[in-house]
Formats: C-alpha cells, structure tokens, sequence
C-alpha cells in the first residue's frame, strides 16, 4: 500500500461533531508518523544510493547501462553494467516463465481441485518455501542442485534441443545461468502462487456455479470465469515475484558462476546486478569500483520502483475495465 | 468485494523492502567501532583472519587487551583505516600509491607469511600431480582445455592422465587469495601480465566463480577435472588436492613452511613502502614454493593508542607468528623482522 493511501486512510473519517478521542488522534500520530517515516527513508535511500554513485556516474554518464565491461584490476580499470543487466533479465525473466504455469497450477489446485484434507498441508507447504532463507536456497543449489543439473538435465537438453542457442555446451562446473534459474523460481514460486489462490478464492461463488449450471466443464469454468476475473491480479502476482527475483543476491551469487559475457547459452556462467554487488563489495579496492558498483545498485533500485509501479498500474487498469474495487495495489 | 488479502500487502511490502535493503546494504559504509581504552580494533583480510583469531586470548592474557577483529576483506579494511575508524587494517595486496595518499600517514608492515594451493580434482589419478606456471597461465586462460594435454603429460611422466575436461573455479568476490595467484601468474606468464594482470579480482576468461575459499572449494570438489586455488590451510583442512608447483631451479615444491621460508628468503630488500615480492623466486632458492605472499598490517604512524598498538604488533610479529605454523602461516623470516620492528617502532602519538 502507498504511503499516500495511507495517510489518506487515516484521514478519511473526519472527527467532526464528535468527540476527540485520545485513541484516534494516537491512532493519527502513529499511523502518519509510520508513513512519513518510511517516505524519509525511502527518499534518504535513494539519495545516498546516486550520491555515493555520482564519481562512476560521472565518469561514464548512462553509457555505463550498456558497456559490457567489468575489469577492477589496477591501471586496466573500466566498468560498465550492460552484462550484469542482461544476466538479470534474463533469469528473471526465466523464473518467471517456469513459475507462472507452476504457480497457476498450485493455485488452481488448492482452490478448486485439492480434496479438503490436502488443502491445508499443501497452502502450509507452499508458503514454508517461501520461509527458506535464501543463502540456504543458495547452498542447496550449490551442492545438490547444481551437481544434479550439470550430471543429468543440462546433457539431456543440450542433447535434444542443442539447436536452439538457450540449450549450448553446458559448462563444465555446476554453476550457471540455469541454476540461477532453478532457483530463482523456488524463491518466486510461493510469493505467485499465495497471492493467485487469493485471488481465485475471491471469485465470487455464484459466477463460477452459474458457469458450471450452463453446462460448462470445470477446465471451461477456469479458463472462461475465473482466469478473466483474476486477470490483473495475477498479472500483478507475477511482476511481484519478478521483483522479488530482480533483487535477489544472495542466493545467485552462490550458484551464478560469475563472468563478464553477454551470451544465450542458459547452461554458461553469468552474473546479475543483485550477485556482483554482493560478490565484489566487499574488498572493493578502488574509489571507482565502489561507485561502480553502487551505480549498480542505483539502476536495480530504478529498476525494482518501475516494476512496482508497473503492477500498480495493471491492477488499477484491469480494476477500472471490469469496472470493480478490489484492493488497488499490489 | 473480497479484498486482495493482508498477506498479498506484506508480500508487496516484503518484496519492496527486499529490494531497497539489497541497495541500502551496498551503499552502507564500513561500520564504526567504539572502543574502550584496551580494546585494539582492526578490520580487513579475511586470509590472515584465522591467525588473528588464535591471538585474541593469548593477548588478552599478556597484556589484558581486548583484540576486536573483522574479516571484511582487505578493501574495506584498507578503507577503514583511511578513515580511522578501527586501530588496524589488513590487506593482503599491498598498498597501491593512491591508497597510500588517500590513507594519509599510513604505513604498512608485513606482519605474516602464508601461501596459496593450487587445487584440483581428478578422479581415479592417485599421484601427487605436476604442474608448472606457464601451462598453468595457459590453463586459466582457457588455452589448454584437456588434461592429457601435452604440457601437462610432459610435467607428469609416468601417469596417465585422462582426456577430461579442465573446468576452471576461480574466487568471484574479492580475495587476497586471488591476488597472490594472479601475481604468481602474471610474473611467470607475459600474455597473462599484458592481458590480464594480477589483482584482488580480474576478468577471468574462463571459468565460474565460487564465493569464498568454500565457493571454489565446493566447485571443485563437485566437478570432476576441475582446477581452483585457495589459500592452503582451508585446502588441506578439507582434504583436497594440490599440485606441486615447479619452481624457477626446476624442483616441484608443495606449500609447506619450507616452501615459503625458501621463498621468503628471495625478498631481503623490502621497498620504501616495506612491500615484499616472493612470487616466483630466482632458482637460489631451489625449495621455495612460488605462489607464497606476506601479508600486511596497515596503521597510521600516527595513533592516539600509540603505546598499545606498538606493544601489540610487537607481540604479533614475535610471540603472536608462534601461532602459525599449525594454520599454515610461516613464521616470518629474521630481516622481514627486523624491518617489521623497525616499522613498528616509528608509531607514535
């Protein structure tokens, strides 16, 4: 919720006529002061964040988005984040792509499907996923994960659909974009999926019963009533969890493999925005290169505000089209 | 109208503070340290962070200091002594001249003697395997790919290498570790000096990076035929195996002590700066081990805890290198002392 409905909330019911209550006007102060808070922060934030950028910005204005290019040894230093970005596109992009129909799935399987003794120890299951801390995630692609892809799914997909570039060569050692991937979409999977079985709970019981008395089939009654009717907020879901893959560093960094290339092969080293920051700040040696990678951190800060924004606007759009409130924001 | 529920709004919130802690994170500087009259503070190196750990209480019980240590890596522990906010830093490269102005008043003195393995795995070869500096260039360099490799063969008579694939683990955060390796090889290899370097991390053109001596180590371990480096007590405390490394007389030397005494021997002329180079020694120190470093301990000459700080580098550079043996850190060479203490003895308040 924004920090501007917020305060709205709290003053919507004017206390005209009433007597002031000790309570409302605490409720007042606290509540405001929480908003207010956050806003200071978030503006704080990102000031320091372009200020502490400002000597790499300076030196490469908005060229650095775009320059592949990643080399802090002294007197051969140049930076540019056009690799770490496609990295980051590309992965998320690629967990949001496995866990959509996952995520529709597990929702549709709760909501419609699932017999009422499975519904509750699955809805647990799922959200206990979303409960892993991610440096764990990253170790369990480390050491299991990642080994098993490399020995098994890598080959295989290389084998039988090596024609297409996404399926290359897969590297030798399990870490690659693949396995960012993988687990990228355990970290999404449960954020899409809880927010779908919201939505699908919500939709109202006489539209979905009227569809299935017109003769309708239950696949039918999905794809006509209920899909339509969660539309915006699923499209809402999957730009949340493809935020939340953005922004993740710990995790990738454990299982990325790293390198400065831009290239499709899916089963290659890469590295995100999130997996470089975490990987090079620390011991960072030059002024330049802290910037740099500060500057790093400023475009994912962009980045992650656009992708709010934008599931704002869907949800607002596809509310206003079907002409109903639900909650207006993600 | 069923609302979107209260946990879709902390997911959104959840979601949104994830993404500003990851930038707030990255922008936050290195973190202050009160201390109290006693407590001696530093920050850097995490390759010397294990020897610093085994002084803590013998100190405390020599002198009653209160010795507060943090592994940050060497950038920031430089960075933190530029702006004073610990007594000490550590770093394994040493300064460069732009970090020795901006540190305004610094100085640095080696204060302990390690190395760093070159690991491997290869299943099914049970000997102690070869290896020499210019073919490992070329290996890290993607130009020699398979372990029967000729240049490798040649360096191993008698056993039969397989046709394996090298797959290359290098560190992808910055390491101390790094730096002594890629000095090794840029001394050793001109193509890898001209287009590469040597630094606290590089541009690998080959290869997947490993966060940490246990990233690289469990690449490693995991993918047969693979090649990695890590400094050589977590390389031996884990088990896993290293070459011996020729060195410029010609013998293959394993990183021992004696292998880094020998090489520490090559250096008795430390620069102004009291930096020390023992990568690669000339071929009179027919034992050293090539890819061996000191280490160094940054403090300004200037210190309001002068007498403590001096009585406990003392310590560190005698008593304290006492401890190292048993993590794999040499104790340091007698003029690498003397000029230690000659160093020490300039702090003042």
């Amino acid at each position: 919720m924004s920090t501007a409905e917020l305060s709205a909330e709290a003053t919507r019911r004017p206390f005209t006529g009433r007597r002031v209550r000790f309570g409302d006007v605490a409720l007042q102060v606290v509540a405001g002061a929480a908003a207010l808070g956050v806003t200071v922060l978030v503006g704080l934030i990102i000031w320091k964040v372009f200020e502490q950028a400002w000597p790499a910005i300076q030196k490469y204005g908005l060229g650095f988005v775009t320059t592949v290019a990643w080399n802090p040894v002294l007197g051969h230093e140049v930076y540019g984040a056009g690799s770490f970005l496609f990295g980051t596109m590309i992965t998320s992009f690629g967990a949001l792509l496995l866990a959509a129909p996952l995520s529709m799935g597990i929702a549709l399987f709760l909501t419609e499907l699932a017999p009422n003794v499975l519904k509750g120890p699955v809805t647990a299951l799922v959200e206990t996923l979303a409960a892993i801390p991610s440096v764990v995630l990253g170790l369990w692609g480390i050491l299991v994960l990642g080994p098993v892809l490399r020995t098994t799914i890598e080959p295989w997909l290389h084998s039988a659909f090596g024609f297409i570039p996404l399926f290359g060569e897969p590297s030798t050692a399990g870490a690659s974009i693949f396995t960012a991937i993988i687990v990228l979409t355990i970290m999404v999977l449960p954020i899409v999926s809880s927010i779908s079985r919201e939505l699908f709970l919500g939709v109202p019981h006489d539209l979905k019963e009227g569809a299935l008395a017109l003769g309708t089939t239950r696949w039918e009654m999905v794809r006509g009533v209920m899909f339509p009717y969660a539309r915006g907020g699923i499209a809402a879901a999957l730009i949340l969890g493809f935020g939340r893959a953005i922004g993740e560093a710990i995790a990738v960094t454990q299982v990325i493999g790293g390198g400065v290339f831009i290239h499709w092969n899916l089963f290659s080293g890469g590295d995100t925005l999130g997996s470089k920051i975490a990987a090079s700040y620390q011991g960072s040696t030059t002024k330049l290169q802290t910037a740099s990678l500060i500057y790093l951190g400023a475009i994912l800060l962009v980045f992650s505000l656009l992708v709010n924004l934008l599931a704002q606007w869907i949800v607002r759009r596809s509310a206003k089209k079907h002409g109903i409130t639900r909650g207006g924001h993600a | 109208m069923r609302k979107l529920g209260p946990s879709t709004r902390i997911l959104a919130l959840v979601a949104l503070a994830g993404a500003v802690a990851a930038v707030a994170v990255s922008a936050a500087g290195a973190s202050t340290n009160r201390h109290t009259a006693t407590t001696i503070t530093g920050a850097g190196s995490t390759f010397v962070q294990p020897l610093v750990s085994q002084w803590i209480s013998p100190l405390g019980s020599a002198y009653g200091y209160e010795l507060q240590y943090s592994g940050v890596g060497s950038g920031a522990g430089i960075a933190a002594i530029t702006a004073r906010t610990v007594d000490f830093g550590a770093s394994d490269a040493p300064l460069s001249t732009d970090q020795f102005s901006a540190c305004n008043g610094c100085e640095q003195i080696p204060w302990a003697l390690g190395a760093t393995s070159v690991l491997y795995n290869l299943p099914g070869v049970k000997n102690l395997l070869h290896m020499d500096g210019p073919t490992l260039a070329k290996i890290f360099m993607g130009q020699i790919t398979a372990w029967n490799d000729p240049a490798i063969t040649k360096l191993n008579p008698g056993v039969s290498l397989p046709s394996t694939k090298i797959s290359i683990a290098h560190r992808s955060d910055n390491s101390g570790t790094t730096f002594n390796f890629t000095d090794y090889l840029s001394s050793v290899s001109p193509a890898w000096n001209s287009q590469i370097g040597r630094g606290v991390a590089v541009n690998w053109p080959v290869g997947s990076g490993g966060k940490g001596s246990s990233g690289v180590a469990a690449l490693v371990s995991q993918t047969p035929g693979s090649i990695g480096y890590a400094d050589v007590f977590y390389a031996i405390h884990n088990h896993l195996s290293y070459f011996a490394v020729k060195n410029s007389s010609g013998k293959f030397a394993t990183p021992g002590l004696r292998g880094m005494l020998s090489a520490a021997q090559s250096d008795q002329k430390p620069a102004a700066d009291n930096s020390l180079s023992i990568v690669n020694p000339p071929k009179k120190f027919a034992n050293a081990y090539p890819i061996s470093t000191f280490t160094y301990v940054i403090v300004p000459l200037q210190s309001s805890k002068a007498p403590d700080l001096k009585k406990f580098l003392f310590w560190a550079v005698t008593k304290g290198q006492t401890y190292g043996p048993k993590l794999l850190f040499a104790p340091l060479p007698k003029t690498v002392l003397v000029v230690a203490e000659k160093a020490i003895a300039k702090i003042h308040s």
